[in-house]
């Protein structure tokens, strides 16, 4: 680690050692660095120019010039899928930080101000979120059109919304604390309590969901994609691929192997993440042993079949109105 | 319980007034104009007037609001702006093929995921139930649209029993056909959801194996197994029930994917195609409905947990 | 040009290849032997359903599709391969000055609600499309007619204020139709016509269904019913046929067609269409103003390849015209694939380093733009694609003509008066093929016409005002036991009134 992280709190330390003790987390991250490598360097190289047609090679099996064969109208698939990572990596961090920015923005409406807003903020999140990510983004698309804009702003308020709800109560909890109220008496205003005491506290919450909000948006734009309001056709990207090779299943039903394990591989490896850190971070859980501690407190994945919420608080909160 | 079930039904109405509010003015800003669709392409400004006169678009946007929510009311969603018939019962005709595919998926995904999730987390130290803990963790990761695409290969190519795409015209009138066409679909759906429902019993479950009552009756000598079943399982389902809610939701809105992936005449298809031409009062319509469905589903899983979980009741009742 | 369909071919050689088989397979056709069953109810797969029924007022070729010539008649009608033929007309006379039509009614003709068809019911008609042409489709196709009278009961008398050649085929589309006048049915959901076929019911998002009219009054329909179910998905529709659903699949797609391999009773019969997939290029924006750029565009562009990579069922054109239509001639020698060309011609024009935006709607597929993109590239045009919705692409191309280059499917018959138009979204203007096409209007000798327009389409192919990508070969899959079935123009019109199943 570099110095600076040495600079911070202990806690991260062990935060960050925990993490690498558990073998899936582990495994989710090379997972997720390796496609952080790859959007970076497809943004220079390809083996072959993934947009190169040619009708005459179309759907050549896979071989040493073509490692996943080629497409209908003769595309590299590799060198397609390849450049694909570069769009999943932008819409996962974009959608990620939208997410966040409109979780924190919520959240902190919703615990710091005056008790009408609070309460009419708790209301509006309750109502949103019945709100499914893809009618959001359907509606949007109706609007803009179809673009990775589009998936992007329906992830990260769909997505920011249940950030807001898991968070609100976290911060609520820290905001009634001894030194939140001994930081308020001494004349600290509510954004520098955000700011100093809530956002670290929360912090561990909100890394979580970040990765939850990651592979929700990846689901998502694979979704969109397909229903044609997505990625645009000079945008390499998974749920376009899909979209382009569904009609030759009967036909060809090998091609859409690569672009829908590559969309399995980097949500599981997200979710993943997102279990490893809630366990990593939450010292009720680091105290017994890794396996039985993620047994118990590990709630599903927060991502499902369109690219839709899930629940992702921990299971005996529910039902609780708050 | 009463004043509960109150609280939430005011949260319930004032939610759909807060949804069809934001559909209805979203939508408004749209930048096409339908009566430029139905005009065609050889339209004249004239012709675009006149259809919009007619279909009353040329009223202030509020009192088109005032009486669409009027018409809801009543039950009436309005009339399509491109083919003049009746958004509702449109939407009850779809409803039929929708509806029985969201139910079918959740019984599939109920019936593979709470079984399983008891037994993987009853076995967790052993390998059957970490493969079915891994495997279901891999479920949820897959999109359903892909997940879809090899149910279809493998049907339509490899063994060929059941249809791959389309639905019959006679609907229900073909119980039988109309149950093939859903059977794919709604396992696509089901497995994915299942892996979900599956992960909720597993870590409720295991929940249960630490509390109290089962500790004790397992020192009682009762199996451990038979403890958690007899004791911990109860309150297993009751925790399923809480999320079964939005599980729903996300049933109804999986439903568009494969809807278009399968060539179902649901209410996803057919949200699809009315975006597509801007058929402005029937899209309106059918995300109310969706949106909607969500809203009330939510506030009947919460009132009937709320009514079952002593754990939930207050200390007055 | 209509909201059209996704675009359908296949290679010839295939297609006969599985006619053959499909023959060979199942021995002796049941057609050969069979009795037409006339109890008996076509499942007909179409691909485009129409947004509702209202044949005046409601743009769109799938409406035409289904009820012209089915429910709703007119004087004359028009054969799958564009020859005109009277049908409520026993017969008509043009007098010699090319201004008077005269058209004598056939007798016994009634309407689905047992009206009887009236020499006024005529009139009325063709007069309620002059009256209302800014809300009745077509409308601007009678514009040289001034009069419409029934001198007795039998007979018909349209008057033209200048000689129209194009009048006959007016009549036999959406302009020449004959309604009652007296019924006040709601067009958007039924239908009141004369055809062989009374619309019995439409289930929106699924299909439409037909009956046979019992009070036809020429010879009545073999069937009992046709049903026509829609089909977005080209794999929904080749699977569709494959398992029975359907007994016939129009426009099946080519890139697909293998699937029907090995499957008996079933035949792919390939039909000549007038789907015209044209890349238009805004010829009053700046870079194509300079005719070298157009020419290297079209010269970079290889369309056997764009054929082969939808399956190789569509023909190179080359210039406007099809060739079911009058004035066609092949003119795809002009300005054909030559990529070296095409960058001596944008170094000469300056151009080297150009980039463009494609803009066409989202039912078309996604490879033609991907296609022409990485093809493009190779003579260092960047071509930015973007698909949008029909209705965007409406607001944009069509009427804001706010565009670079856009792919539309002009699937309309008879339609080369487009490129006449200075107005129209292409934004050409050529006099001289203004002139001629005027004269090929005024013309009264059918050979004239073909002969003016097709020195019209000769000067616009030169003038590269758009590349035409290709023309559609259209398939449709037809169970053995079907007959009667048409093969070309299928997305355009369907006449069934010769369908049997036995």
């Amino acid at each position: 680690m570099s110095s600076s992280a040495k600079a911070g709190a202990p806690r991260r330390r062990t935060w960050f050692t925990e993490l690498l003790r558990r073998p899936a987390g582990v495994a989710a991250a090379c997972w997720i660095l390796l496609l952080l490598v790859s959007a970076i360097v497809s943004s220079f190289w390809t083996p072959l120019d993934p947009f190169d047609t040619d009708p005459y090679s179309a759907w050549k099996t896979p071989s040493l010039q073509h490692l996943f064969g080629t497409d209908g109208i003769g595309r590299d698939v590799f060198s397609y899928v390849f450049a694909a990572t570069r769009t999943t990596v932008i819409v996962a961090i974009l959608a990620g930080l939208l997410a966040s920015a409109v979780g924190i923005g919520l959240s902190a409406l919703g615990s710091l101000t005056a008790r009408w807003i609070r309460e009419s903020t708790a209301v509006l999140i309750d109502i949103l979120i019945a709100f499914p990510t893809i009618l959001i983004a359907m509606l949007l698309a109706s609007i803009l059109g179809g673009s990775l804009g589009v998936v992007i702003a329906a992830v990260g308020i769909g997505f920011g919304v249940n950030i807001a709800r898991v968070s609100r109560s976290e911060i609520r909890r820290v905001s009634r604390t001894d030194y939140v109220l001994a930081a308020r008496a001494s004349g600290v205003g509510p954004g520098g309590v955000l700011v100093r005491h809530l956002l670290p506290n929360v912090a561990p919450t909100f890394v979580v969901q970040l990765s939850l909000a990651m592979a929700s948006s990846i689901l998502a734009e694979a979704g969109l994609s397909y229903l044609g309001y997505g990625a645009s056709a000079s945008t390499a990207s998974w749920g376009r691929l899909l979209n382009d090779l569904q009609v030759y299943i009967a036909i060809h039903p090998g091609s859409v192997l690569w672009p829908g394990l590559a969309i399995t591989l980097t949500v599981l490896a997200f979710n993943l993440l997102g279990d490893a850190l809630r366990e990593a971070s939450d010292p009720r859980l680091r105290s017994s042993g890794p396996s039985d501690a993620s047994a118990v407190r590990t709630s599903p994945p927060a991502a499902t079949v369109s690219g839709e919420l899930r629940v992702t608080d921990d299971v005996s909160t529910r039902g609780e109105p708050s | 319980m009463a004043r509960f079930v109150l609280s939430r039904l005011v949260l319930l109405l004032l939610g759909l007034l807060v949804a069809s509010a934001l559909i209805f003015f979203t939508l408004r800003l749209l930048s096409g104009d339908v009566a430029q669709v139905i005009a065609g392409t050889q339209g004249t400004p004239a012709q675009i007037a006149a259809i919009r006169q007619n279909l009353g678009l040329d009223r202030p946007l509020i009192v088109q609001y005032g009486s669409w929510l009027g018409g809801i009311a009543h039950g009436d969603l309005g009339t399509s702006l491109v083919t003049g018939s009746s958004v509702t019962s449109q939407l009850t005709q779809k409803l039929t093929v929708t509806l029985p595919l969201a139910g079918l998926s959740l019984v599939i995904g109920l019936v593979l995921g709470i079984p399983l999730g008891v037994l993987s987390a009853l076995k967790r130290r052993s390998f059957s139930g970490t493969a079915i803990s891994v495997v279901a963790q891999a479920f949820a990761a897959v999109p359903a649209v892909w997940g879809g695409m090899i149910l279809i290969a493998v049907f339509a190519v490899a063994i060929r029993i059941f249809p791959t795409q389309g639905y019959p015209s006679d609907g229900w009138a073909e119980p039988g056909q109309a149950l093939k066409s859903l059977l794919l679909p709604a396992l696509t759906i089901g497995v994915i959801e299942g892996a979900v429902i599956l992960r909720f019993t597993r870590s409720a479950t295991l929940g249960a194996v630490s509390e109290d009552y089962v500790r004790t009756a397992a020192a009682k000598g009762m199996t451990r197994t038979r403890a958690v079943i007899t004791h911990g399982l109860p309150n297993v389902m009751l925790s399923v029930v809480s999320v079964l809610g939005v599980q729903l939701a996300a049933l109804l809105v999986g439903a568009v994917l494969v809807e278009q992936l399968f060539a179902l005449p649901g209410v996803g298809r057919m949200l699809v195609s009315d975006v597509g031409v801007r058929d402005l009062t029937k899209v309106q319509g059918e995300l109310l409905a969706l949106t909607g469905l969500v809203l009330v589903l939510g506030f009947l899983v919460d009132s009937i947990h709320r009514a079952v979980d002593p754990r939930l009741r207050e200390p007055g009742e | 040009m209509r909201p059209a369909r996704i675009l359908a071919a296949a290679s010839v050689a295939l297609v006969t290849a599985l006619v053959a088989a499909g023959c060979s397979s199942s021995g002796t056709t049941t057609t050969q032997t069979g009795k037409p069953d006339t109890s008996a109810t076509v499942n007909v797969g179409l691909v485009l359903e129409p947004t509702d029924l209202d044949i005046r007022t409601t743009a769109g070729i799938a409406l035409d599709q289904v009820l012209i010539d089915n429910v709703y008649q007119g004087l004359v009608g028009r054969t799958s391969t564009n020859k005109i033929v009277d049908v409520l007309a026993k017969s008509h006379t043009i007098s010699s000055d090319a201004l008077t039509y005269t058209f004598t009614l056939n007798s016994g003709v009634r309407f689905d609600d047992g009206a009887a068809l009236k020499a006024s019911d005529v009139v009325w008609s063709l007069e309620q499309v002059k009256k209302n042409a800014s809300t009745y489709q077509n409308a601007a196709d009678l514009a040289s007619v001034s009069s419409i009278t029934a001198p007795d009961a039998k007979t018909i008398t349209i008057t033209l204020s200048k000689p129209d050649s194009n009048l006959l085929w007016a009549l036999s589309g959406r302009a020449g139709l004959v309604l009652e006048q007296a019924a006040t049915n709601d067009l958007k959901t039924t239908a009141n016509g004369t055809g062989p076929y009374t619309l019995a019911s439409w289930k929106q998002g699924d299909n439409i269904r037909l009956s046979r009219f019992s009070d036809y009054w020429g010879v009545k329909a073999k069937v009992k019913g046709i049903v026509f179910k829609y089909y977005t998905s080209p794999s929904a529709a080749i699977n569709a046929v494959i398992s029975g659903d359907v007994d016939v699949q129009t426009a099946v797609d080519g890139t697909l067609t293998s699937q029907l391999t090995g499957v008996s009773g079933i035949s792919l019969k390939s039909g000549k269409t007038t789907d015209k997939y044209t890349l238009a290029f805004n010829n009053a924006k700046a870079p194509f103003t300079d005719i070298r750029v157009r020419k290297a565009i079209r010269e970079a562009i290889d369309n056997k390849a764009i054929i082969k990579a939808l399956g190789g069922a569509g023909v190179t054109q080359g210039g406007p015209i099809p060739a079911l239509d009058p004035g066609y001639r092949d003119l795809s020698s002009v300005d054909s694939y030559d990529p070296t060309d095409a960058k001596k011609l944008l170094k000469a024009a300056g151009k080297t380093n150009l980039t463009l935006h494609l803009t066409y709607a989202n039912f078309y597929p996604a490879s033609i733009g991907d296609l022409l993109t990485s093809q493009l590239k190779k003579v260092g045009i960047t071509l930015v694609v973007k698909q949008t919705d029909f209705t965007t692409w409406i607001n944009n191309v069509l009427v804001g003509k706010n565009y670079d280059l856009s792919i539309v499917d002009h699937a309309e018959s008879h339609d080369f008066g487009n490129w006449a138009n200075p107005a129209y979204y292409f934004n050409y203007d050529n006099k001289k093929v203004q002139t001629l096409y005027a004269e090929s209007l005024a013309a009264t000798d059918p050979k004239v016409v073909d002969q003016k327009l097709a020195e019209a389409a000769k000067l616009v192919a030169e003038d590269a005002p758009a590349d035409w990508l290709y023309t559609a070969t259209t398939l449709t899959a037809v169970h053995d036991d079907i007959t009667g079935f048409p093969t070309s123009s299928t997305s355009a019109r369907l006449d069934l009134a010769k369908l049997a199943k036995s």
